[in-house]
C-alpha cells in the first residue's frame, strides 16, 4: 500500500519519505516541480528610461530572475487567455514599476524597490540588488510579470532542489523539493500532482478517444 | 633560522606591485628619455654649416621633453590624456625642443630653443600625464588606475615594442664552425652604442691565418695589419697584447707572415727588438737611402732598424687601397683612419687616441679565438642569457631616433646652406621641418616598420583580457628567423630559470622563439662605467697600460662592458669586494660579475663586469656561511611594508644576478636545503620562475607540461572584464564577460596581477562522466537552466567609424541619408538608411543586423573631369555609407563624435551583441582542456547529487587518462572545498595547499575525500551504477564561438574576373569544392554530380567559337550577325559551354602570340 510521510516541511522545503510509490510517478513529480508548475516571473519590460551602466537587455534578465510571489488563483497562462495580447490583460500579467534615481551618492536598487500592482504579486525577497546608480543615473521601467512554466526558462522555475532518492529500503524513496519563494514548497508538490494528474486524465482521454 | 619558503612570496609580491607588471618597458623608455636622446644629440653635436661667406656653427645643447599635447588644426595646443587620444585617433606624443646657438669662430651668437619634432610618449611612464595621477583622479579622468602602461598610442591605436631579444652587444663570443668540411674558429663582436652597431668578426682559416671583416670594407684584412694600422708597430708588442704563452704566439706566426707577404705593407722586423727592418731598394744608393729615411737607426742586432711610423701608414694605406681604391693617397689614408676611428670598435670611442685601447680589444679577440683553437676553453653558448640581452622600448626608439634626427640635420645644413647669406637663430629656426622626426617616428611606431628590413617591431595591443594584455607586455621575441629550425635556440636553456617561463610559449612555428619573462625576472638598467672604474681602482687593479709583460698572461684580466680595462693578481679577493660593496649599495645592484675560470691552465681567468641594460637578472636570498640572510624577520617585515625589496637589496640580503653571475653561484633549491658553506645563495620563492599565464594554473605542477604550455595559450582567448572603462573603449573588436567571477581556487598570482579585480570566467559545478554521448571527443554538456540564469554570458562589441574628409578643390564628405532622387551612385535603398536621424548617424540602442546603414555618408565623385567631358547626368555623389557587417547584429552601443587631428568630424560607432552560449562555443577550464557546447540539457534532465546539486557543466572522462591534468582534479576538489569553507583555496605551484588536506576538508562537511558523489539520472531519478566525480572548475569562455563563424551559401556573389563565387564568410562566399572533393567524384564515377560542382553550379558561360579557325567569335550587335575576325561574317559559328577561366585562360594565351584552336565536333 502506498504512503506518503511528511519528514520535513517549511514555506521553502519539504521532505516526503514515499512508500510503495512507482519510481516513475515519483520522478515524474520530481521532474514538474521544476519544468511544469507555473509561477510568476518578468516577462516583459518596457523601459522608459535607463541612464545606468547595464544595458537594458543585462537589466531585463536580472528583472526576469526575480522570484516573484505567485498566486495561481488570481492569473491564468498567457497561452490559455482569451486576451491574446502580447503585453497581456489583467487576467494573465501583473505590473510592477521601477522608478528609481541616485541624486547625490551611489544608490543600490533592490528588489524591494519594484512597486507591484497587485500585492499578491511581489519580489519574495526585497533585498536582491538590481543594479547600483551612480549620481544622477536613473531607471524608470515598467515591468510585466507573467505565468509561466520551468521548461520555457529558467525564471519559471519555483524549485530551485527538486531531488528524488533511494533510501536503504528499495521501495522507498525521499522526495525533497526546496522553493525559491514564489510557492510555498508544499504547493509545487500539490501542484505537480495536479499536472501529472490531469496530464494522465488526457492521455488516458486520447487513448479512448483514438481506440 | 632558515626561511620558511612560502613566506617568501612578499618579497616578490612588494616587487611587482611596487615596480608595476610593465617595469621593464617603463624603466627602458624612461632611461632614453633620461639621457639616451640627449647622447644622440651630443653625437652629432651641430651643424658646420659651409657657405661661400663666413662659415658658422649651430651647435647643440640640451634636450628638452615636453607634455604630452594634441594641436589642433587652428595650432592651439591642450594637454591630452590617454583616453582622448584613443577616442580621436590622435597620437600620444611630446614636443622635442632643442637648444641651439649659432657660433661664429668659435664665438656663441645666440641661443634659442627650437622645436625638431614630436616623440611618441608610453603609457605611464616618466612623461605621461597618469603617471603623476592618484588612483582617484585616474578614475575621474576615465582612465583605468591598474593599466599597466608600457605601450604607445599613434593614430587612436594601441602599439606595444615587444621585447627583442639580441646577443649581448660588446662582448667577445667565439664558436667553433664547419667550413665545407674544415673547423674555423669565429670570433664575433657586436659592437654598439646608442641607435648603432657594427659586427666585427675574426676568423682563424684553415690555413692558420686571422682575418678581419671589418663592417665597411669589402675584403678580409690580416689581423696584424689592422692592428698596426691602429699604430701598433712592433711586432714583439703585437704579440704580447695578444698574449704571452708560447703556444699562441707559434698559431700566431702564420698570420704575422700573411701581413708581410703582401707587397704594400711588406715588414721585416728583427728578431731581436721587434723594430721594423728598412731595406735600401736595389738601384738606391747609401745617401740617398739616409735622405728617405732620416730617422733610421741601427738596433745593433745584426739588422738595420728604422723607427716607429712608417708600418702604420703602410697598413692604412693598405685598408685605403681597399676601401677607396683608385683615389687620391690623401684620401684613402682619411677613409682608412675614419673606419678604425668611426667605423671598428666604435663602443670604445671615436677618436684617434681610443685606437690603443681598440687594439687592447681585439688583441683580446685574437687570444680568446686561439684559446679555443688550443681547446683550452671552449665555445661560447649563444643560447646561454647570459650572451644575451632583451631589448624593449628604449633602444629601439633610440635607434630610431638616430636616422631621424640624422635625416632633420641632413635637411637643416641643406636649407642653412642654400640661405646661407642670412645667419641668426630665425633662420635656424626656419630651416627645422619637425615632420622629419615625427613623421619618421610615428610611422615607424605605427606600423613597426623600423626600417633596414626590420618589420613587425610593433603589435597591436592584445586587449582580449587583462592578463592577455599582461602577457604581451611581458613577451619576448627572438630574431631568429622562424621559417629555420634552429632547434637549439628554441630549447630551454638552464639560464633560463627564474628570467623566462619554461611553459608559456606559443605552438608551431614560433615555438620557443617567442618567450615570455618570468614573474621572478628584473629587467636591468644601465649604471655608470666611469663610477665603476673608481670603484675598481678602489679595490685594486692594474691598468691595462701598465701591465708589465710577465703579468699579463699571469694575471687575471678584468672587462668592464667587454672593455679591458686592467688586470689583477687575486681575482678571487676583487669579486669578493666588488660582490660586498654592491651589498652595501656602493655599487649599482643591477651591476653583475661574473668570473670565468677554466680548468686548463693555460687559458686566461677574465672577470667580466656588466654594467648594460636589458640584461635579465633574478633575485636571490644571500646565503652567507651557510645562512640564509633573509629570515621570518626580514621577511615579516616586508610582509607589514615596513621594507621594500629594494631595502632588501640595499640590506644586502637580496642579490640581482643575470645569468654569468649565476655561474659562479651556488643556489640551494628551497630554505629546507642542508646549507654547507658553498652555497651561495637560495631561491626566493619558486613559482616565481612561471610567467604571468602559467602562474594562473593552479596545481600547474600536476599536469603534464605541454598541458600548461596550451594552457597559457588559451587563457588569453578567454572573455572577461580587460578594463573598467569599456564604454569610452575604440577597440576594433571587444568582449566583455557579463558576470566574471573570482576563482575559487587562486594562485597567488592572482591578486597579484590583479585578476581578481578583471577576472576572465566563472566557477562552474562540473562533473566528470558521459552524457548520451554529447560530450564525446572533447564536447562538453551544458545545463540550459544555468546558461539562462546567465552563465557565461558575454558581450561583444564591434566598432565602426567614418570621418568626413576634405579633398582637394574644397569639396568634401557629408554626413547625411543618401537621397534617391539626386541620383547618388551606388545608393542602397530606402529600407537600409531607415534607422538613421536626420544628421546622417544612427540613434544609440536601435537594434540593427547585417547591411543596416549606421552611417550615412556621401562623396564627391572621383574624377571631376570625366563628367565635364560628356556632361550627360552632371557630377554627382557617391554614397560611401558604413553598414553593419553581414551575418552580424547587434544594438547601437554608443555613438562617439568627434574631431581628429585634421579638424575632420569624426565618428566612432560601437554595435553589442549579447552572445549566449549555444552550441559550438568554445570554453576551457584552466588545465588546457577545451571543449565546445555539444548539447544544452534542461536541468530536470540533468544528474544530480543526493543534496540536489545539478551541475553546469558535464566533461567527458576520456578528456583525462592520455592528458594528465592532474591539475583540474586537485582544483576540483578544491573549488568544493572552497565553496563550503567560505575561502579561496591557494592553489599556487609548488606552494598550494595540500591535495590531501583538501579531501579530508570535503570529510568534514560530509562528502567523500575523493570528490566522487552518488547521483542520480535526471530523466529516470535511478541511481547511477557509478558514483561520479563533481566539483567547481573554473571555465573561460573562449572567444571563438559560433555566432562568429556559421556560414552556409546557396546563392551569392561572384568574383567580377573569374565570375566563380567568392570566398569567405564575410563576403557570403561559396564553400570550396576542392582538389580532393574532386578526387572523390573522379574515382566514384559521379560525372553529372562532378560537372554540377565545377561547371553549373560555378563560371559556366556560353563563348562562341569559329567552326573553321576555332578561334573566339563574337556577335556584331549592330549587323546582329555572329562574326569572326578570321574568317569573316560568313563562318559558321557555334555556341560552346566552357568555363568562364577557361576563356580568361585561351584570352591570355592569345595576348602572349598563342592561337589556343578549339576543334568542335557535333554531339552525337
Amino acid at each position: 500500500m502506498a504512503t506518503i510521510k511528511i519528514l520535513e516541511s517549511s514555506d521553502s522545503h519539504v521532505k516526503l519519505l514515499l512508500k510503495g510509490i512507482d519510481r516513475v510517478y515519483a520522478n515524474a513529480l520530481r521532474r514538474f516541480a521544476i519544468s511544469e508548475v507555473p509561477c510568476m516571473a518578468v516577462d516583459e519590460i518596457v523601459i522608459h528610461e535607463n541612464s545606468s551602466v547595464l544595458y537594458d537587455e543585462i537589466l531585463a534578465h536580472r528583472l526576469g530572475l526575480i522570484p516573484l510571489t505567485t498566486d495561481l488563483e488570481g492569473y491564468i497562462l498567457p497561452e490559455d487567455c482569451s486576451c491574446k495580447t502580447s503585453l497581456g490583460c489583467t487576467k494573465c500579467r501583473v505590473l510592477l514599476v521601477l522608478d528609481a534615481v541616485a541624486t547625490d551618492e551611489v544608490k543600490t536598487i533592490y528588489s524591494g524597490d519594484l512597486v507591484s500592482e497587485d500585492t499578491r504579486v511581489k519580489p519574495h525577497l526585497d533585498n536582491i540588488p538590481i543594479v547600483k546608480l551612480a549620481p544622477t543615473q536613473k531607471i524608470k521601467l515598467e515591468a510585466y510579470a507573467k505565468l509561466g512554466k520551468g521548461r520555457n526558462h529558467a525564471k519559471w522555475q519555483p524549485a530551485t532542489v527538486s531531488t528524488l532518492t533511494d533510501t536503504d529500503n528499495a521501495s522507498e524513496f525521499h522526495l525533497t523539493i526546496e522553493s525559491n519563494g514564489s510557492l510555498p514548497a508544499k504547493e509545487i508538490l500539490l501542484q505537480a500532482t495536479n499536472i501529472l494528474n490531469t496530464k494522465l486524465k488526457n492521455m488516458t482521454e486520447t487513448i479512448k478517444e483514438s481506440a | 633560522m632558515s626561511s620558511v619558503p612560502n613566506e617568501n612570496w612578499a618579497i616578490i609580491e612588494n616587487m611587482i606591485k611596487k615596480e608595476g607588471i610593465a617595469s621593464h618597458h617603463l624603466n627602458s623608455y624612461n632611461e632614453f628619455l633620461d639621457h639616451g636622446i640627449q647622447d644622440i644629440i651630443d653625437e652629432v653635436g651641430g651643424i658646420d654649416v659651409e657657405t661661400t661667406g663666413t662659415p658658422y656653427r649651430v651647435s647643440f645643447g640640451k634636450i628638452f621633453i615636453g607634455e604630452p599635447r594634441s594641436v589642433e588644426l587652428d595650432g592651439s595646443t591642450s594637454r591630452i590624456l590617454p583616453l582622448e587620444t584613443r577616442l580621436r585617433d590622435l597620437a600620444y606624443s611630446a614636443p622635442i625642443h632643442l637648444e641651439m646657438t649659432v657660433e661664429e669662430n668659435g664665438i656663441a651668437r645666440e641661443t634659442q630653443k627650437h622645436h625638431i619634432g614630436d616623440i611618441p610618449i608610453m603609457i605611464r611612464s616618466a612623461k605621461c600625464e597618469t603617471s603623476k595621477m592618484a588612483e582617484k583622479q585616474m578614475i575621474e579622468k576615465g582612465e583605468d588606475p591598474l593599466d599597466p602602461g608600457g605601450y604607445f598610442i599613434v593614430n587612436g591605436s594601441e602599439r606595444i615594442i615587444v621585447g627583442l631579444e639580441d646577443l649581448s652587444p660588446n662582448k667577445i663570443i667565439v664558436e667553433k664552425d664547419k667550413v665545407g668540411g674544415n673547423i674555423v674558429h669565429r670570433s664575433k663582436i657586436y659592437s654598439s652604442i646608442v641607435g648603432y652597431r657594427a659586427k666585427l668578426e675574426l676568423t682563424l682559416k684553415a690555413d692558420g691565418a686571422i682575418m678581419v671583416k671589418l663592417p665597411s670594407s669589402p675584403v678580409d684584412l690580416p689581423i696584424v695589419t689592422l692592428i698596426r694600422a691602429l699604430g701598433i708597430e712592433n711586432d714583439r708588442e703585437i704579440a704580447s697584447l695578444i698574449s704571452n704563452q708560447n703556444q699562441v704566439h707559434n698559431l700566431l706566426e702564420i698570420t704575422f707572415e700573411k701581413a708581410v707577404l703582401d707587397r704594400d705593407t711588406h715588414c721585416n722586423v728583427c728578431k731581436v727588438c721587434g723594430l721594423r727592418i728598412l731595406e735600401k731598394a736595389k738601384d738606391q744608393t747609401q745617401e740617398e737611402f739616409d735622405k728617405e729615411n732620416p730617422d733610421y737607426e741601427n738596433c745593433g742586432h745584426d739588422e738595420v732598424c728604422g723607427k716607429l711610423g712608417d708600418c702604420s701608414h703602410k697598413a692604412l694605406m693598405y685598408i685605403g687601397n681597399r676601401v677607396a681604391h683608385g683615389m687620391l693617397d690623401e684620401f684613402r689614408i682619411r677613409k682608412a683612419e675614419s673606419i678604425l676611428d668611426w667605423g671598428l670598435l666604435p663602443h670604445l670611442g671615436k677618436e684617434r687616441e681610443n685606437r690603443y685601447d681598440k687594439a687592447i680589444f681585439i688583441g683580446e679577440a685574437v687570444c680568446k679565438l686561439l684559446e679555443l683553437r688550443m681547446n683550452w676553453i671552449n665555445q661560447d653558448d649563444k643560447d646561454h642569457y647570459g650572451n644575451k640581452i632583451v631589448k624593449f622600448a628604449g633602444p629601439m626608439i633610440a635607434d630610431l631616433f638616430r636616422t631621424a634626427f640624422r635625416n632633420l640635420i641632413r635637411d637643416m645644413k641643406y636649407q642653412l646652406e642654400r640661405t646661407s647669406h642670412r645667419k641668426g637663430s630665425n633662420i635656424v629656426g626656419a630651416s627645422i621641418r619637425p615632420g622629419i622626426i615625427t613623421d619618421k617616428l610615428a610611422n615607424a611606431v605605427a606600423t613597426g616598420n623600423w626600417g633596414r628590413g626590420k618589420v613587425g617591431v610593433t603589435q597591436l595591443l592584445d586587449r582580449t583580457n587583462y592578463l592577455s594584455l599582461l602577457s604581451h607586455l611581458r613577451r619576448i621575441q627572438s630574431p631568429l628567423s622562424r621559417t629555420q629550425p634552429n632547434f637549439e635556440a628554441r630549447d630551454l636553456h638552464s639560464t633560463h630559470y627564474g628570467r623566462i617561463c619554461p611553459s608559456e610559449t606559443p605552438e608551431g612555428a614560433n615555438c620557443g622563439l617567442v618567450k615570455n619573462i618570468a614573474l621572478s625576472s628584473v629587467i636591468s638598467v644601465s649604471s655608470s662605467f666611469e663610477d665603476i672604474i673608481d670603484k675598481l681602482t678602489q679595490i685594486g687593479i692594474v691598468p691595462s697600460r701598465d701591465i708589465s709583460m710577465e703579468d699579463r698572461s699571469r694575471f687575471c684580466k678584468i672587462f668592464v662592458d667587454g672593455r679591458l680595462i686592467g688586470y689583477t693578481k687575486d681575482e678571487n679577493k676583487l669579486v669578493t669586494s666588488f660582490r660586498n660593496m654592491r651589498r652595501q649599495g656602493q655599487i649599482h645592484s643591477h651591476a653583475s660579475i661574473n668570473l670565468q675560470k677554466y680548468p686548463n691552465k693555460n687559458a686566461s681567468t677574465r672577470i667580466h663586469v656588466s654594467l648594460s641594460s636589458g640584461r635579465v637578472l633574478r633575485p636571490l636570498i644571500v646565503v652567507s656561511n651557510g645562512q640564509p640572510l633573509v629570515n621570518h624577520d626580514v621577511v615579516s617585515r616586508t610582509q607589514n611594508g615596513e621594507l621594500s625589496w629594494q631595502d632588501l637589496i640595499h640590506m644586502g640580503v637580496v642579490d640581482l644576478l643575470d645569468a654569468n653571475e649565476e655561474e659562479n653561484a651556488l643556489v640551494a633549491i628551497d630554505g629546507t636545503t642542508e646549507f654547507s658553506n658553498e652555497h651561495t645563495h637560495v631561491e626566493l620563492f619558486s613559482s616565481s620562475i612561471l610567467g604571468a599565464a602559467a602562474s594562473l594554473i593552479p596545481y600547474a605542477e600536476h599536469n603534464q607540461s605541454p598541458r600548461n604550455t596550451y594552457q597559457s595559450a588559451m587563457s588569453k582567448q578567454s572573455l572577461g572584464f580587460p578594463t573598467p572603462n569599456y564604454n569610452y573603449n575604440t577597440t576594433v573588436r571587444e568582449h566583455l564577460l557579463v558576470y566574471p567571477q573570482n576563482q575559487l581556487v587562486k594562485t597567488r598570482a592572482t591578486s597579484l596581477l590583479n585578476i581578481d579585480k578583471r577576472p576572465t570566467g566563472q566557477n562552474c559545478v562540473v562533473a566528470v562522466m558521459s552524457y548520451e554521448g554529447y560530450n564525446i571527443e572533447d564536447a562538453i554538456v551544458m545545463n540550459k537552466s544555468s546558461v539562462q540564469r546567465g552563465l557565461a554570458r558575454s558581450f561583444f562589441y564591434r566598432l565602426y567609424d567614418a570621418e568626413a574628409k576634405q579633398y582637394l578643390g574644397g569639396m568634401k564628405d557629408n554626413f547625411e541619408i543618401p537621397k534617391s532622387d539626386e541620383n547618388t551612385r551606388g545608393y542602397r535603398g530606402e529600407k537600409y538608411y531607415r534607422l538613421l536621424e536626420s544628421d546622417g548617424i544612427i540613434m544609440h540602442e536601435s537594434v540593427v543586423s547585417g547591411g543596416d546603414v549606421i552611417i550615412g555618408r556621401t562623396s564627391p565623385p572621383r574624377f571631376m573631369e570625366e563628367y565635364k567631358a560628356f556632361d550627360m547626368t552632371g557630377p554627382y555623389r557617391r554614397d560611401t555609407s558604413i553598414a553593419v557587417r553581414p551575418s552580424e547584429f547587434g544594438v547601437v552601443d554608443s555613438v562617439f563624435m568627434t574631431q581628429n587631428e585634421d579638424g575632420e568630424k569624426l565618428y566612432k560607432i560601437r554595435v553589442r551583441d549579447m552572445r549566449i552560449p549555444e552550441i559550438g562555443d568554445k570554453f576551457a577550464s584552466r588545465h588546457g582542456q577545451k571543449g565546445i557546447v555539444g548539447l544544452l540539457v534542461n536541468q530536470e534532465d540533468m544528474p544530480y547529487t543526493e543534496s540536489g546539486i545539478v551541475p553546469d557543466i558535464i566533461i567527458n572522462p576520456h578528456a583525462f587518462p592520455s592528458r594528465m591534468t592532474v591539475g583540474q582534479f586537485i582544483e576540483s576538489i578544491g573549488g568544493k572545498a572552497a565553496s563550503f569553507r567560505g575561502t579561496p583555496v591557494d592553489g599556487s605551484t609548488f606552494a598550494g595547499e595540500n591535495a590531501d588536506d583538501l579531501g579530508n576538508k570535503l570529510k568534514e562537511y560530509g562528502f567523500e575525500s575523493s570528490g566522487s558523489e552518488i547521483m542520480y539520472d535526471g530523466k529516470t531519478g535511478k541511481k547511477l551504477k557509478v558514483e561520479i566525480f563533481i566539483g567547481i572548475v573554473y571555465y573561460q569562455k573562449l572567444h571563438h564561438m559560433v555566432a562568429d563563424k556559421m556560414h552556409a551559401r546557396a546563392r551569392g556573389q561572384v568574383q567580377m574576373l573569374t565570375k566563380q563565387p567568392t570566398e569567405g564568410r564575410a563576403r557570403g562566399g561559396g564553400l570550396r569544392f576542392g582538389e580532393m572533393e574532386r578526387d572523390c567524384l573522379i574515382a566514384y564515377g559521379a560525372s553529372m554530380v562532378l560537372k554540377d560542382r565545377l561547371l553549373d553550379e560555378s563560371d559556366k558561360t556560353n563563348v562562341n567559337v569559329c567552326d573553321h579557325c576555332g578561334l573566339l567569335a563574337y556577335y556584331d550587335g549592330q549587323q546582329r550577325k555572329y562574326t569572326c575576325k578570321i574568317d569573316g561574317e560568313d563562318a559558321q559559328i557555334s555556341s560552346v559551354t566552357i568555363a568562364y577561366a577557361f576563356k580568361l585562360l585561351l584570352q591570355e594565351m592569345m595576348s602572349l602570340n598563342i592561337a589556343p584552336r578549339l576543334l568542335l565536333e557535333d554531339k552525337v
